[in-house]
């Protein structure tokens, strides 16, 4: 009893109890070796006594036991007892016994016969359950290694389908999801299952109710211990199903909890920024108003400065506000054209001269730089932000640099907005285009926290890199902008260069 | 009869109305307000506006609607008003009809310059064109095509004044990428921007007293271009 390390067949089949045929075919078998055995007997009866006979007879009951299992084995022992007496035991051929010691002896024969094709068939059906048995495990081992790594649904579904159809063989499977959105059906293999198959259905249980139903059509109905590895199977998938979904939900909660975070930064550094400037119109307006500065003093002037420069700031807030909520939503759509990069930093440089006016200002941009393929008003926001970036840190009457060249492999044009400000902390320099990451305390200089990060969004939808560093006497915003578009470059111009 | 130019001003926010309404008639126009499209397309029947204002954010209909059934009838000028983050709307609204924008929050003199000027355009349309149009040192004669900076005659080539002379005849206003490649070099599609975007380069090496800060050929950036004369 040594064949438990058995190679698993590819379909179970030889796993399956068959017992119809069995049933038929291993009596006979039996009866068929009881025969040879008496008949070689009858060949040399006169030479041997009967108890050895009876040992002789135990043979073909311990060979059909073993071969064929408990009905080979009783169907042996009681044609060997009847053989026995009716060839061996006088008066021959006949089933009467005359002596006592004759009965004994048959007796006991039936006795031995029978205890031994007890014993060993049972031995042999323990091992056909416990193979059986092994098989089933093996199959669950594989099926919950497949399932371990997945946690999309569908592949998972997926996954338990290949895998019942591997087990079974010829069979229909039907993988039911009830998703929100409705179900998702995966069948395997694909195509309708025909009517006349006998169906199986067993649900995708779970703690939280039916996430889904398995159906099966067999060419046969499914025996016991099918049912039981397929019960066994849709419970290992109704498993990784729920844990799939536990996961996902987890997920969320992070994702989730980390947006309120952003939210709450978002809510204090806003109030903040547009509660001040508002402070101010407030202040300026009702003095105005009410005469507590005269209205054609130099102080009104100032006042009156005032309110036109904290609308102005109120308006750049709500502006980065509109911009990050567009960079988050994915809602950003760049107008790609050719543009003439020096235009765009002229143009940018114009509007900030007001606000620059305590600082110098240089471009060293040139107009025979290739065209290059970006949003004209999203590439003036980022010169925009860089450059007040640089105004707020940096030392009043020092310049702050707007330089453009090509990158050494030709393929980008390298940005570089430069300033003779603090240095940065290099922990800091990674992480100052972070959404709300200030390096300086909050209070003494303004800003949303936002401008830097905006940035970083519109170069990257650019195909862009954005990086800061510290260089000797200053720093300095870098990035690059690739000069192909969708795979090609600058176009060539016809320019005409007759003159009328 | 009153000849104060008569403003249609439509927009749903009655804070801005009132401000605009306040703000124009004190400088001498006579204001009629509407708070949504269908209103104030009824409104410009009635009373013919010589300068409409329309804000692009209507609660019943798009802005762009009431231009194209403004143009339908009238040449009245048509002044946007739209937020600095939807450029494509305000290009949409310029290429429907409309003759110029103004980005919330504006300055009023920013919208008086452009009231200025569409008045302008619009007694130009109904009279005889200037012949002959000056910004600071720059001297354009649309009838013998010739340009002069400081009196002296500027060589351009042919697409270089075409683009000028477009521009010119339409001073103080906007003009979109589309309508100049249209006018200019016939094309429908707004595609080819960076032929236009070269010539411009050009003619302001060739015009300009300093190229790179620009006061006559302005870039719009995102919508187009505009001439201004300075006055």
């Amino acid at each position: 009893m040594t064949s438990l390390n058995f190679r698993l067949p590819a379909d179970l089949r030889a796993y399956r109890p068959a017992i119809s045929t069995r049933l038929v075919s291993h009596p006979i078998f039996a009866a068929m070796l009881v025969g040879v055995v008496s008949g070689v007997l009858l060949l040399v009866r006169d030479l041997v006594t009967t108890p050895i006979i009876a040992l002789l007879y135990l043979l073909p009951v311990l060979l059909s036991t073993t071969l064929w299992g408990l009905s080979g084995g009783i169907t042996a022992s009681i044609l060997s007892f009847l053989s026995f007496d009716y060839f061996f035991i006088p008066p021959h051929y006949a089933l009467i016994v005359h002596k006592p010691q004759d009965v004994i002896v048959l007796l006991v024969f039936l006795i031995v016969a029978s205890v031994i094709s007890q014993l060993v068939g049972q031995v042999k059906s323990s091992l056909a359950s416990i193979q059986a048995r092994e098989a089933e495990v093996i199959h669950l081992y594989d099926l919950s290694q497949s399932l371990s790594g997945l946690w999309d649904r569908s592949r998972i579904a997926r996954m338990l389908a290949g895998k019942i159809s591997e087990v079974f063989g010829r069979v229909q499977i039907e993988v039911r999801l009830y998703m929100p959105s409705g179900a998702i059906v995966i069948r395997e293999p694909d195509g309708n299952p025909s009517d006349d198959m006998p169906l199986t259905i067993l649900p995708l249980a779970s703690t939280r109710g039916a996430l889904g139903e398995v159906r099966v059509w067999s060419m046969r109905e499914m025996s016991d211990a099918e049912i039981r590895l397929l019960r066994a199977m849709v419970a290992q998938g109704a498993w990784a199903l729920e844990r799939a979904a536990l996961i996902e939900s987890e997920t969320r909660v992070t994702i989730l909890e980390e947006s309120d975070r952003l939210k709450s930064a978002l809510l204090s550094s806003v109030s903040h920024e547009l509660r001040t400037p508002l402070v101010t119109i407030r202040a300026a307006a009702e003095s105005l108003h009410n005469g507590a500065v005269n209205r054609n003093s130099p102080a009104a002037d100032d006042l009156l400065d005032a309110l036109e420069e904290e609308s102005d700031r109120l308006n750049r807030v709500v502006a980065d506000l509109l911009n990050m909520s567009r960079l988050e939503a994915g809602a950003l759509t760049l107008l790609r054209q050719w543009n003439v990069l020096a235009e765009i930093a002229d143009t940018s440089i114009a509007g900030m001269r007001r606000a620059a006016q305590d600082h110098k200002l240089e471009v060293d941009v040139s107009e025979d730089l290739p065209l290059v393929p970006v949003d004209h008003v999203l590439m003036q926001q980022v010169f925009n932000n860089l450059i007040s970036n640089s105004l707020k840190y940096a030392p009043t009457g020092t310049a702050v640099k707007v330089s453009a060249k090509l990158t050494k492999d030709g393929s980008a044009v390298l940005l570089e907005v430069s300033n003779e400000g603090p240095h940065v902390p290099a922990e800091h320099l990674e992480h100052i285009f972070d959404k709300f990451h200030r390096v300086t305390d909050a209070e003494r200089i303004p800003g949303t926290g936002l401008g830097l990060s905006i940035c970083r969004g519109i170069i990257e939808a650019h195909g862009g890199r954005i990086w800061a560093e510290n260089q000797p006497g200053g720093f300095a915003f870098k990035f690059t902008l690739p000069l192909r578009w969708e795979g090609s470059a600058a176009p060539k111009l016809p320019i005409d260069s007759e003159i009328i | 009869m009153n000849n104060e130019p008569q403003v249609l001003v439509i927009d749903d926010e009655p804070q801005i109305v009132r401000a605009l309404k306040t703000i124009l008639t004190q400088k001498g126009f006579r204001v009629s307000t509407a708070a949504r499209g269908e209103e104030g397309l009824a409104l410009a029947v009635v009373t013919p506006p010589d300068v409409v204002i329309l804000d692009l954010g209507l609660p019943d209909m798009d802005g762009i609607e009431v231009c194209r059934h403004l143009r339908e009838w009238t040449q009245v000028p048509i002044i946007v008003l739209s937020i600095r983050e939807s450029e494509k709307m305000k290009v949409a609204a310029l290429d429907a009809g409309a003759d110029d924008y103004l980005t919330k929050p504006f300055g009023i003199d920013e919208l008086l310059a452009r009231v200025r000027v569409a008045l302008r355009h619009l007694t130009q349309a109904q009279g005889s064109k200037e012949p002959i149009i000056g910004a600071g040192a720059i001297q354009i004669d649309l009838a013998r095509h010739i340009v002069t900076l400081n009196g002296e005659e500027v060589r351009l080539t042919p697409t270089e004044y075409d683009l000028l002379a477009y521009l010119a005849s339409n001073a103080g206003r906007v003009l979109t990428h589309r309508s100049i490649l249209e006018h200019v070099w016939g094309w429908a599609e707004a595609e080819n921007v960076e032929y236009l975007r070269v010539y411009m380069m050009q003619l302001r090496k060739k015009l300009e007293a300093d190229p790179r800060h620009p006061t006559y050929l302005m870039t719009e950036p995102g919508v187009g271009y505009r001439f201004v004369t300075g006055d």
